[in-house]
């Protein structure tokens, strides 16, 4: 076999990537379909029985405002109850703050936080529901449900960030086209859904999560004007403030009650308002007062857990006969309800069912009738998504043979059967409509078809809520294959490598330790690591809990590494007998307690965070820290700033340098340094802090000096640093082979290399430990501090000799502690975990971009760690004892040296990625394929990208390097012969 | 030296293993028959009774039956090997109790009696028997534990059923994480099954090797 080049290895797994990303976004835009959608817009004909082949006529849109209003007044039959509407929003409020849990009412606190409206609730002027929101709960979905009825793709969620205009048939849209005047004041995500609809507007951005008092008053402070004028019939009002509160400090926060109380104020002064105004010519109002979602214990929201789905929908100025806490609708059951209140088509892709209590005040007759209308639409909706449906042709049909249709029939198959449904009640209201008006004086013919379209409009809702969308096929097929042939592409290189370098040299170097060949305990171990998480990943609960897995994972390493340490402890007889080194047993002792180190602070991470789904109630360090006291969790924070700063400041200073470059780079890291303890000790106050310029400009110096300081110290330091006898970085080579050794120091500068990687590498994780004290929690800067403890430790273990790992388990070794770090910042595999708050740190104007990347930055803080120290790693790595062939040119060096940091991350990821990607193809159908294994898909993806990022870094700083040492040992040569 | 290794190694007989790990085992049984038709408790209503129980059942049995096949008997004493037995206990539960911890045990005060009843179960498994048998003998302790190379039927009597009690529990914590709702769930209970179950698989190897080696032996003899 003809041994691997650089060039080759290179080009290899470049292409494995690039084919990796291909097959990736294959798959993503064939498993998240952006929305199934009915295109167009209903218009009159929905107030007409569906017909087959039916051509759209498209002719009643163009219809000025008025006629068209009127038009659908006539053909409705259902005369509208109210003539305006103000939707208020209040973001992430649960249900459970206005109508309690399980049918009680809320708490006591809860309640007397919105007095007015629990006195509207009880003296029944009011109705309230929990509306129970689809996943995923973030706002911009959420509202784009509440207006359409339908339930959108999962990607929403990824556009939440990057909102754009709404072109599905919706309310507001309806509502425009029959002239309504609409006002917005609030959350800028509806101008963006719904540019140029708004009369008048004032929008406030959703994302500067730490204001909580100006974004409401933002919009409060048009209300009196706007109550008082008569030019709008719809009104929305979109408060934040609720939300942000949660974001900042969780449910129960002390800024919850008068932000309650707030909310309840306004509702007090539009319901007296409108109440005022009953008589005269602006009309009956609706107000309705809804939630977009729920929010957990700590405030997030993302997921399906209860909390976060509970969400609220009160009509106040419906009233209610009989009153209880208990009673559930679906959030986009609201869309068809006010499209028929107010008499518009229902929009096209509405999946929801009116609710019944909304229409209580009307005849039975028109009742029915709205029942019809929603039937008709879902009708559509179904025969659109069901191209099968047999009652498909039933009304070109004569349907007088619906007699012989027996119920029996309607247990075939789900269409059959929503159709039996469908066409029952059909038939049963015809007859009733047949014998005229007498007979709907009876109650039972009324309550009787009004019960079959129930009946046929909820299953028909859900079904095609739940029903799991049309994927392509072959685009998903082709998408893993790609996937598949990339990971077989990369494993199988890594394959070839690990066998040229060990067993190749078997022939050559027989000396060599025997442990270097053949499997030993560690490497089944990592391997089969890789087994048991791609196994675990089939199982929801484990998708859940899956930190347990790398915890557990991790700590079972290192106490294998403490057991293989043991076994070089040599018996105290044998090794006088022997004549070993003396100091051969304190380095295993040193070696020991690094192993201890890691235990230990992995221990202690594992207890900081309760993550996961299921257990997050039990007691951690966070929470214990949080209930003893904000100015605990601000000292923790000091002291472990204070030690992570000191850590790199140390490291830095001792290199032994006293040039003036190097001074700049201990200079300007040590000012970022005392800024981000100034930011910390001045803005990061923990209970309460509102968007502040000084802390804004404060985080753009620190990124400024932060971003100059690496990127000069990575670009320069290569053109600058000596060739001279001083070593940096401390590897031990005592017990190298030393001429093998010095035979490749002289061909080429690698002792220079390893020293200006070794400088490198702390510019790069000084820079990433300040960035994350900057914009973690203040809860988490101990965990970094932990992390930075636990990656140093590692890194001296794995450069230390006489630890004969091969290089790639170290590298994989390293890579699972990034994941176990990764949960132990307290994220897990729903999205709620996000920090969102920390992304708008130092950003002045809103933007998605700068926003996102931050998120990312703190997302993935762990894993991106692990990679950046794969820099320092290498040049601590004792590389010596590789079989190097005789003629090792330069090509040959970067490739030993970068070879396995790169492939290693890339071959664990690939291999995750397409495991995951079998089981979410696996599990499309599973109950919990929206809420589980999408978001933990999605946290694969951006898993990869950071991979690639960390690793074209790694990659990107070597080979850079590595050719400016190249480029000055070549000039240099010829002036130290000449000198000679 | 080596005359004298094999001449004590080759004092194991292969019904000798038999009965001592059928005994632990019995005593094993015992106690859980003991919880169950005694106190009526068992394991996952009361674990931590019921682990003592078992316990204190199991404790005599180990330490009375290594103690008589301690390493030159002819310089220690049956008395010495069981006290330096109960010396193996509480270092053996130390370390068990470290090990569990490093791998994630739950700390608190409601889980400590838990532990430590559960951690003394274990060092009975893992190191009790080594301490009776070798004592502080650090040649000994590295050849079993480090670098797990038995050699004789007594080594394997020692390192079989010590490493399968580990690795079942290793195993027994895995479905502790999942949300099955069931009360064996809870930390020590499946732990303890686990470690139970390796500890007898272990016992079951560790005959079935001295069984085929003493075949072996005979097979050379002749």
């Amino acid at each position: 076999m003809r041994p691997l080049t650089c060039t080759k290895l290179a080009l290899i797994t470049l292409t494995g990537v690039i084919i990796q990303i291909i097959g990736l976004s294959l798959f993503v835009f064939g498993f998240f379909p952006i929305k199934p959608a009915l295109s167009g817009t209903s218009g009159s004909e929905s107030f007409r029985l569906p017909i087959c082949n039916s051509v759209g006529n498209q002719s009643d849109t163009i219809l000025p405002s008025d006629p068209l209003r009127s038009l659908y007044k006539e053909l409705s039959g259902i005369p509208s109850s109210f003539d305006r509407l103000i939707l208020m929003v209040i973001d992430g409020l649960p249900a459970e703050f206005v109508l309690g849990k399980n049918g009680k009412p809320p708490s006591k606190q809860y309640l007397e936080a919105m007095p007015y409206t629990q006195s509207l609730l009880a003296s029944g002027l009011a109705v309230g529901y929990h509306a129970k929101a689809a996943p995923p709960t973030v706002t911009m979905p959420r509202l784009k449900a509440m207006v359409s009825g339908a339930i959108g793709g999962f990607l929403d969620v990824a556009f939440n960030f990057n909102t754009q205009a709404m072109l599905d048939d919706n309310l507001l849209g309806q509502f425009f086209r029959i002239g309504w005047e609409m006002v917005m004041l609030g959350d800028e995500t509806w101008l963006k859904l719904f540019p140029g609809v708004f009369k008048r507007h004032d929008g406030v951005s959703s994302f500067y999560v730490k204001d909580t008092v100006q974004v409401d008053q933002n919009v409060s402070r048009h209300l009196g004007d706007e109550l008082s004028r008569d030019d709008w019939n719809l009104m929305i009002l979109h408060y934040l403030g609720l939300d942000h509160v949660g974001h900042i400090s969780g449910r129960s926060s002390v800024l919850m009650a008068p932000k309650l109380k707030e909310m309840d104020e306004v509702v007090k002064l539009i319901h007296s308002s409108t109440t005022q105004s009953q008589g005269n010519a602006r009309g009956r109002t609706l107000l309705m007062v809804v939630s977009d979602h729920g929010m957990t214990e700590n405030g997030n929201h993302g997921g399906s857990s209860y909390e976060e789905t509970d969400s609220l929908a009160l009509f106040i100025g419906l009233r209610n006969h009989v009153f209880d806490y208990a009673s559930v609708i679906q959030q986009v059951d609201i869309a068809p309800t006010l499209a028929l209140l107010f008499g518009v088509p229902i929009p096209k892709n509405n999946v929801g069912v009116l609710i019944t209590e909304a229409f209580d005040s009307l005849k039975e007759d028109q009742r029915l009738r709205a029942l019809e209308l929603n039937s008709w639409q879902l009708l559509r909706l179904l025969q659109a998504q069901l191209s099968g449906l047999p009652c498909r042709n039933f009304p070109c049909d004569a349907f007088s043979n619906h007699q012989s249709s027996d119920p029996s029939e309607c247990n075939h198959s789900t269409a059959n059967m929503l159709c039996c449904l469908y066409m029952e009640a059909e038939a049963l209201y015809n007859s009733l409509k047949s014998k005229g008006g007498s007979e709907f004086a009876s109650n039972k013919g009324y309550s009787r078809t009004a019960a079959a379209y129930y009946k046929f409009l909820k299953s028909a809702s859900e079904w095609l809520s739940r029903r799991s969308t049309d994927k392509p096929v072959k685009l998903l097929a082709v998408g893993l294959a790609t996937m598949f042939i990339s990971c077989v592409i990369l494993s199988s290189l890594l394959f070839c490598w690990v066998r040229e370098i060990y067993l190749g040299g078997k022939q050559q170097h027989s000396n060599l330790n025997d442990s270097m060949n053949g499997w030993s305990l560690d490497e089944t171990f990592i391997l089969g690591v890789i087994l048991i998480l791609v196994t675990s990943m089939g199982s929801s609960s484990m998708v859940e809990e899956e930190h347990y897995i790398w915890y557990f994972v991790v700590s079972t390493f290192y106490l294998l590494l403490l057991r293989k340490t043991a076994q070089s402890l040599a018996p105290v007889g044998v090794q006088s007998s022997l004549g070993m080194h003396k100091g051969q047993n304190g380095k295993v002792y040193s070696r020991m307690c690094l192993i201890f180190l890691l235990l230990i602070s992995g221990r202690i991470l594992r207890g900081w965070h309760q993550g996961g789904v299921n257990w997050t109630s039990l007691p951690d360090i966070s929470k214990w820290l949080e209930l003893a006291g904000s100015h605990y969790v601000q000292l923790l924070q000091l002291i472990s700033a204070f030690l992570v700063i000191s850590i790199g400041v140390c490291a830095l200073f001792s290199i032994e340098s006293k040039g003036k470059f190097f001074q700049m780079v201990r200079l300007s890291f040590l000012m970022s340094a005392l800024l981000v303890l100034l930011h910390i000790i001045r803005y990061q106050d923990y209970t309460f802090s509102s968007t502040n310029y000084g802390a804004t400009l404060l985080a753009q110096i620190i990124y400024e000096i932060l971003g100059a300081a690496t990127i000069g110290t990575v670009l320069a330091l290569p053109w600058l640093i000596p060739f001279s006898t001083f070593k940096i970085c401390p590897t031990d080579n005592t017990l190298s082979p030393t001429s093998f050794f010095l035979s490749i120091q002289e061909k080429f500068p690698l002792v220079e290399l390893r020293d200006s990687l070794y400088v490198i590498g702390w510019s790069y994780i000084l820079c990433w430990c300040l960035l994350q004290l900057l914009l973690q929690q203040p809860i988490n800067s101990t965990p970094i501090l932990l992390l930075l403890v636990q990656i140093l430790a590692s890194l001296l273990y794995f450069a230390s000799n006489g630890t004969h790992h091969k290089e790639w388990i170290e590298i994989a070794a390293l890579y699972y502690l990034g994941m176990a770090g990764h949960f132990a910042l307290g994220n897990s595999n729903t999205l709620a975990t996000i920090d969102v708050a920390g992304a708008f740190i130092g950003i002045s104007s809103h933007s998605t971009l700068l926003s996102g990347v931050l998120m990312f930055i703190i997302t993935y803080a762990s894993p991106m760690f692990i990679l950046l120290s794969l820099v320092m790693y290498i040049s601590m790595k004792n590389t010596a004892h590789r079989v190097i062939p005789e003629k090792a040119d330069d090509g040959d060096l970067l490739m030993m040296m970068l070879g396995f940091p790169c492939l290693v991350p890339l071959v664990l990821n690939s291999i995750l990625l397409t495991a995951y990607t079998v089981v979410l193809l696996l599990m499309r159908n599973h109950l919990f394929v929206w809420s589980v294994f999408s978001p933990k898909y999605l946290y694969v993806c951006a898993t990869t990208l950071c991979t690639y990022i960390g690793v074209s870094i790694v990659a990107a700083t070597g080979i850079y390097t590595h050719l400016v040492l190249g480029i000055r040992k070549r000039k240099q040569v010829p002036i130290s012969n000449s000198t000679r | 030296m080596n005359e004298k290794e094999k001449n004590s190694l080759s004092r194991i007989s292969s019904s000798q293993v038999f009965l001592t790990h059928l005994c632990c085992g019995l005593a094993l049984a015992v106690g859980f028959w003991v919880a169950h038709n005694v106190y009526s408790i068992n394991l996952i209503s009361d674990p931590t009774n019921t682990l003592r129980l078992i316990w204190a059942i199991e404790c005599p049995v180990v330490i009375l039956l290594f103690s008589c096949f301690r390493k030159k008997p002819e310089k220690c004493s049956y008395l010495k090997a069981v006290a330096r037995g109960l010396v193996g206990l509480p270092a053996g539960a130390l370390v068990n109790v470290l090990g569990a911890l490093a791998l994630g045990s739950p700390v608190g005060l409601q889980y400590f009696e838990k532990t430590i009843i559960w951690s003394l179960l274990m060092s009975l498994f893992t190191f009790v028997p080594a301490t009776s048998v070798y004592g502080s003998s650090w040649t000994d302790w590295h050849r079993i534990f480090a670098c797990t190379k038995p050699k004789g039927s007594l080594d394997f009597m020692l390192c079989l059923p010590a490493h399968g009690a580990v690795i079942g529990a290793w195993f027994g914590a895995w479905p502790m994480p999942l949300d099955w709702e069931r009360p064996w769930q809870d930390w020590p209970i499946c732990v303890s099954y686990g470690a139970m179950a390796g500890y007898g698989v272990g016992m079951v190897g560790s005959f079935g090797l001295a069984v085929m080696r003493g075949g072996q032996k005979q097979i050379k003899a002749e």
